[in-house]
C-alpha cells in the first residue's frame, strides 16, 4: 500500500510499504477513505518531537471500512464504516474504567521510554513517535487499529466522510479544551490559536453556553472563520498587548477562562520569543511556550487555564507566582476521546454543527508532502488539509 | 520439598563465554582510547591514556568481580489478588510475561534459561514459601546466578485491585560493562522485573500484550535501522500459544 513516511526534519514522503496485518486478538484492519493533517503533526515534521524513525508512518485523524478483525473483536465487523480515534485504550485498566481513555496504562509498547521522559507512560497514539508506542499511522491507503472494539465510533451510511472524520480527534479535542473550563453563564473565554482545534474549541464554548468568546491569532482566514461563529477577534500583529486587549474587552476582569490551543510551537514578537526560539534550536529545550504564558497572566483571579496544545518536554519561564497566587485551575491533557465522540457525532447527525466548515484543501496522498508544507507555513489560506488516500493525483 | 543442584557445567560455562567476550570489549575499548591517545597532546592526551589504562585493567579483571543489587518494582492491577495469584500459579502464563525465557518447570524445579547476545544464562530456582493468595517466595538453586526475592500480591485501597510486587536480590558474575550492554538490550535486571510485571499487569486487564511487531514501515535506513535496535518492539502473542487469562 501507499503510505506517507518519516525521513527527516521537514522530510515526509510516499512510499510503497507492506500492508498491515492483525497482530493481536483485538485489532481490525481498517480500509483509510479520508485522513487528515493535524497541527500536532507538524511538531513531527519539524522535527521537534523526539524518538521518530525514519521510516515510520504518520497521521492520526483517520476513518474507513472495517476488512478484517482479530478473533476477540465482537463489537465491530467487517463492513462498517468507523471514525477511529487518535488514542488507543484498552477498556479495562483503572484509567479506562474512568472515563480517562488517554491515560490507558496497556497500550504503549514503549511505555518504559515514555517513563523515563514523564515518570509513568500515557496511551498510545497512532503515527505519533515511538514514545507513544510507534503505532503505524493513519496517512495511508490502510491501517491496522487495536482495541477496535473499544474505540471505533461507528457511523451511519448517507453522512458524508467529511462531516465525521474530525471525530477522530480535532472536534474532540476543541470540545474537551472548552468543556475544561467548566463554563457558566456570563463567562468569557479567551482562546489562543484559530486553528482547527481552536476554530472547534470556539464553537465548542458557545454550545456549552459561554457569553462571549475571544479568539487570538494573526491569520486573516483564520480571523475571519473565528468571526464566523460570533466570535471578538484579537489579531496579536495589529495590538500592542494582547493582555491589556483582554482586560479592556472583559470589563477590567480578565477572561474567566483561557484555552492554549496553540502548543509547544507558539509564535510572538520580542524578546520572550527570541529566548524560546534560540533555546528551541540549540535544542536546550523542546518546547516555546509563550502562549501558556500570555493565558496565565491574561487569565482573571480564579480562573481556568485549559490547555488542548500539545507540549512535549520542559518549558521555561513559566509566571507561576502569577498562576499560584491568583488561584487559577490548570486542566489539560491529551483528549479523552471515547467520551466524546458518540455525543459529538450526535449533535452533527442533528445539524447543530457540519465539522467541514474548516477544511480548506483536498488533496491526494501523493500530495501530502505539500499539503504538509503549505499548512505549516498558512501558504494559500490553507486552514486543514483533508487526505484521500485513494485518489490520483493531478496530472502535472 | 526436595534440592536439586544444577550440573557444575553450568557453572563454567557461563563464567566463560560471558567473561570472554567482556574482557574482549573492554580490551578493545581500552586499545582503542590508546590509539587516539597517540594523537593527542598535553593534559588531554594524559586523560585518553588513564582512560584507556583503566578500561585495559577491568577488562582483565572482569571476571572475578561479582554484581549484586536489590530490585523493588509495584504494579497495580484491577483484578483481585486471588484472579493474579491464580495467573502466577500457573507456570505457562510466565511464558507469556517472560518471551524470551524458556521454562520448564516440574513439581519442585523451575528451570529458566534466557538467551543473550553475551552468552545463554541458565538458572534454576524452587519456590521457598507461599500463601495462597498473598505471596510466593522463591531463591535460586545453587549455580552461577543467584537470586531470591518474594512477589506479594496486596488488596490495593479503594477497590482498585491488587498491588503486585517484586522485591529481589541477586548476584551475577558480571562487570559494569557487560550491565551496561545488558541494559541496552532491555536484559538489565530491574529492566527485565518491571516489563515483566507490566506484561502480567497487560494480559490481566486487556487480554493482550501491546505490540507494533509485524506492522509496515518505510524505507528505514542506516540510522532508523540502528534505532530499531533501540526501540525493539516486542511480540504480542506468541504464536500458536493464546494468552491464558485468570480464571481460564
Amino acid at each position: 500500500m501507499k503510505a506517507l513516511c518519516w525521513q527527516g526534519k521537514e522530510n515526509v514522503r510516499v512510499e510503497t510499504v507492506d500492508d498491515p496485518k492483525i497482530l493481536n486478538p483485538h485489532d481490525a484492519v481498517i480500509r483509510i477513505t479520508r485522513t487528515a493533517i493535524c497541527g500536532s503533526d507538524l511538531h513531527l515534521y519539524n522535527g521537534f518531537i523526539p524518538t521518530l524513525e525514519p521510516g515510520d508512518i504518520l497521521g492520526h485523524e483517520f476513518m474507513g471500512e472495517v476488512v478484517e478483525t482479530g478473533r476477540e473483536v465482537s463489537r465491530v465487523k467487517p463492513g462498517d464504516r468507523v471514525v477511529v480515534p487518535f488514542t488507543i485504550a484498552c477498556g479495562q485498566c483503572h484509567f479506562c474504567k474512568n472515563q480517562l481513555w488517554s491515560l490507558c496504562d496497556n497500550t504503549n509498547p514503549n511505555a518504559w521510554l515514555a517513563e523515563k521522559f514523564f515518570g509513568f507512560s500515557p496511551s498510545g497514539l497512532f503515527g505519533y513517535s515511538h514514545m507513544t508506542g510507534g503505532y503505524a499511522g493513519g496517512q495511508a491507503q490502510y491501517a491496522r487499529v487495536p482495541f477496535v472494539d473499544v474505540g471505533a465510533l461507528k457511523v451511519p451510511d448517507g453522512i458524508p466522510d467529511e462531516q465525521v472524520l474530525f471525530l477522530s480527534d480535532i472536534f474532540p479535542t476543541g470540545y474537551m479544551g472548552a468543556e475544561n473550563c467548566n463554563i457558566k453563564p456570563g463567562d468569557v473565554v479567551a482562546i489562543w490559536g484559530c486553528g482547527p482545534v481552536g476554530q472547534f474549541a470556539i464553537r465548542s464554548a458557545y454550545m456549552l453556553g459561554a457569553e462571549k468568546v475571544i479568539a487570538i491569532d494573526r491569520f486573516p482566514e483564520r480571523l475571519k472563520l473565528a468571526r464566523a461563529a460570533k466570535a471578538d477577534i484579537i489579531n496579536y500583529d495589529e495590538v500592542d498587548d494582547v493582555i491589556d486587549e483582554l482586560k479592556w474587552m472583559t470589563g477590567g476582569r480578565g477572561p474567566d477562562a483561557c484555552i492554549d490551543a496553540v502548543g509547544m510551537e507558539a509564535h510572538g514578537h520580542g524578546i520572550p520569543a527570541m529566548y524560546d526560539s534560540t533555546k528551541q534550536a540549540l535544542k536546550i529545550s523542546f518546547d516555546r511556550p509563550l502562549v501558556l504564558r500570555q493565558a496565565i497572566q491574561a487569565c482573571r483571579k480564579g480562573g481556568v487555564v485549559s490547555i488542548p496544545g500539545v507540549y512535549g518536554g520542559f518549558v521555561d519561564k513559566i509566571p507561576f507566582g502569577a498562576a499560584m497566587n491568583k488561584g487559577l485551575t490548570m486542566r489539560m491533557g491529551q483528549t479523552h476521546m471515547m467520551r466524546y465522540m458518540q455525543p459529538l457525532l450526535d449533535r452533527v447527525q442533528k445539524g447543530d454543527i457540519d465539522p467541514s466548515f474548516v477544511i480548506t484543501h483536498r488533496l491526494s496522498l501523493e500530495e501530502a508532502p505539500l499539503g504538509y508544507k503549505m499548512f505549516r507555513d498558512k501558504e494559500q489560506a490553507c486552514i486543514k488539509v483533508v487526505l484521500d488516500p485513494w485518489k490520483e493525483p493531478l496530472a502535472a | 520439598m526436595t534440592i536439586k543442584t544444577s550440573s557444575n557445567n553450568d557453572r563454567h560455562q557461563f563464567g566463560k563465554k560471558s567473561s570472554r567476550i567482556r574482557t574482549a570489549s573492554s580490551l578493545a575499548a581500552g586499545a582503542a582510547l590508546a590509539a587516539v591517545a597517540k594523537s593527542r597532546r598535553g593534559w588531554s592526551r594524559w586523560a585518553f591514556v588513564l582512560g584507556s589504562g583503566y578500561l585495559v585493567y577491568r577488562g582483565v579483571t572482569a571476571r572475578q568481580r561479582p554484581e549484586t543489587g536489590a530490585v523493588r518494582v509495584a504494579f497495580t492491577i484491577e483484578k483481585s489478588p486471588e484472579e493474579v495469584f491464580r495467573f502466577l500459579s500457573e507456570p505457562s502464563n510466565w511464558r507469556q510475561a517472560l518471551p524470551e525465557f524458556t521454562i520448564d518447570s516440574t513439581a519442585d524445579v523451575i528451570r529458566i534459561k534466557l538467551q543473550t547476545p553475551a552468552a545463554i544464562l541458565e538458572s534454576d530456582a524452587e519456590i521457598t514459601d507461599r500463601a495462597e493468595g498473598s505471596f510466593i517466595a522463591w531463591r535460586s538453586l545453587p549455580g552461577a546466578l543467584e537470586h531470591r526475592g518474594v512477589v506479594r500480591l496486596r488488596p490495593a485501597a479503594g477497590n482498585r485491585g491488587t498491588e503486585l510486587s517484586v522485591a529481589m536480590e541477586y548476584a551475577m558474575p558480571a562487570g559494569a560493562i557487560a550491565r551496561g550492554l545488558a541494559s541496552l538490550s532491555g536484559h538489565d535486571p530491574e529492566q527485565l522485573v518491571r516489563e515483566t510485571l507490566r506484561r502480567i499487569k497487560q494480559l490481566l486487564e486487556a487480554g493482550e500484550i501491546p505490540t507494533t511487531a509485524g506492522q509496515p514501515s518505510g524505507h528505514r535506513g542506516a540510522k532508523g535501522t540502528a534505532l530499531r535496535f533501540v526501540f525493539r518492539e516486542q511480540p504480542g502473542e506468541i504464536p500458536g500459544e493464546p494468552a491464558r487469562l485468570a480464571g481460564d
